[in-house]
């Protein structure tokens, strides 16, 4: 089991695992969304692209939970992060819900279509919007709530403050 | 103005780690897109597809270096993450020119159903090269801490650390700053005075001077944000008095260290307690 977790949460990386994966959904889903725009002009060609791109983020996605799942799990409750955690989480939920009914709405389709009709055009402009929504939160998570950081890296920092003459806790 | 909408400072996220999304999962897209052409012959347009999604790719590339060299610039030279990230910027430089030429190859093979070798395996060492290019930009973040908490900060973070000495006999109990004295209001130094690393902030006219290591994960305060006379930790925002080191704020629970700031004969400079040479 702890090899498990250790491995979710990316720790014999070196680099946490959620953050690696999740650049496939988000370059897919929106890259779903700038096809479907081009199919206008490139037929069908941009429209089965769209197809596979939707299935390759969905595939991607279904990866990144657990390791976020476990990335989460390891905040305290009392954090702000834990609540920004939540609404991401949240917010992925919905968007892979919506590329997943959108990826429906093209099966029978997508081989003889030249331009993607207006429902899933729709869902791929809500679910982009959202999950830029969503990935904003979980940068802020990194970048102004510092989860993750040096979480690997700690040793390696005591070390360095320790040489530079820090006061530090006993370890 | 500009430097700070490049560092994302107004969005309170780097903009370069944002962007880089796109070219990595477009060249991944691209190479899978040619792997489908080769199981898949009779899949329609698998080559063409591949080679859009390898030029929008190139264009994502070239606009996430424009953020991510203003990120490396800002680095400390003698920061320990300076390696990686030239390393990382270096290796980006080499996968965009390799996926320039394997563009150029096959703009001439769009039309054929399965993706020429030539092509093939400039995009298999494109992906190698970049997988490992993003696994660096990877540790510079949550290793090395590089942008993080940077938006906290409003003013220029130190350059460089200022190398100091007590003197051979490590006696004297004074030691001039001059650089302190063109030192801005709530700017930092960070200097390290025969092993002793410290940042000195300058505020309201008064200097601060405390321990440069965060007692929580080390982080770099003489990069921190000041609200009043806090300092916050860039990393995981615990706050310190920095008139008395005093924690005002978690996660950490251990006090800085804090040094005296003196004039004498008219220089500015650091007071340190003698040390006892044990012999």
């Amino acid at each position: 089991m702890k090899w498990l977790l250790d491995f979710l949460k990316g720790t014999r990386l070196g680099h946490p695992l959620h953050p690696i994966l999740v650049h496939v959904p988000m370059a897919m889903w929106p890259g779903a969304l700038i096809f479907d725009l081009l199919s206008r002009w490139n037929g069908n060609a941009m429209v089965r692209l769209s197809f596979y791109v939707i299935i390759f983020g969905l595939v991607a996605s279904l990866l990144a939970v657990p390791t976020g799942v476990v990335d989460w799990s390891g905040i305290k409750k009392e954090k702000p992060a834990w609540k920004i955690g939540l609404y991401h989480m949240i917010l992925n939920l919905v968007v892979a819900l919506l590329f997943a009914i959108n990826l429906g709405l093209r099966v029978h389709t997508f081989r003889k279509e030249t331009i993607v009709a207006g429902t899933p055009l729709a869902l791929s402009i809500i679910g982009t919007a959202l999950l830029i929504g969503s990935a904003y939160l979980g940068g802020l998570m990194v970048y102004d709530y510092g989860i993750s950081v040096a979480r690997m890296s700690k040793k390696k920092w005591r070390k360095i403050a320790v040489a530079g003459g820090a006061n530090l806790p006993p370890e | 103005m500009l430097k700070d909408f490049l560092e994302g400072k107004p969005l309170r996220h780097p903009l370069h780690p944002m962007l880089v999304h796109f070219p990595i999962g477009l060249f991944i897209l691209s190479l899978l897109l040619d792997l489908g052409s080769l199981a898949f012959p009779s899949t329609p347009s698998l080559v063409r597809e591949a080679f859009y999604a390898m030029l929008l790719g190139i264009i994502g590339a070239l606009i996430a270096a424009v953020p991510g060299f203003v990120d490396y610039t800002d680095i400390r030279d003698d920061h320990p993450g300076k390696r990686t990230a030239t390393a990382h910027l270096t290796l980006n430089l080499i996968v965009v020119g390799l996926y320039g030429i394997n563009l150029g190859i096959r703009s001439s093979t769009l039309n054929a159903l399965k993706t020429p070798v030539g092509p093939l395996i400039l995009s298999l060492v494109g992906i190698a090269l970049l997988s490992v290019s993003g696994y660096l930009g990877g540790r510079l973040v949550y290793d090395e801490g590089i942008s993080v908490g940077r938006h906290k900060r409003r003013t220029p973070t130190p350059e460089n650390t200022l190398h100091l000495t007590r003197g051979e006999n490590g006696e004297a109990d004074f030691v001039p700053i001059p650089e302190a004295e063109s030192l801005g209001d709530r700017e930092t130094l960070r200097v390290e005075i025969d092993g002793q690393v410290i940042a000195i902030a300058k505020m309201d006219g008064n200097f601060y001077a405390f321990q440069e290591f965060c007692t929580h994960r080390f982080g770099p305060l003489s990069e921190g944000g000041f609200e009043g006379f806090n300092v916050q930790c860039p990393w995981h925002n615990s706050c310190f008095d920095v008139r008395t080191g005093k924690v005002t704020n978690g996660p950490a629970k251990v006090d800085l260290k804090t040094f005296t700031i003196e004039t004498r004969d008219g220089k500015t400079g650091i007071v340190l307690p003698r040390e006892r040479k044990e012999s």
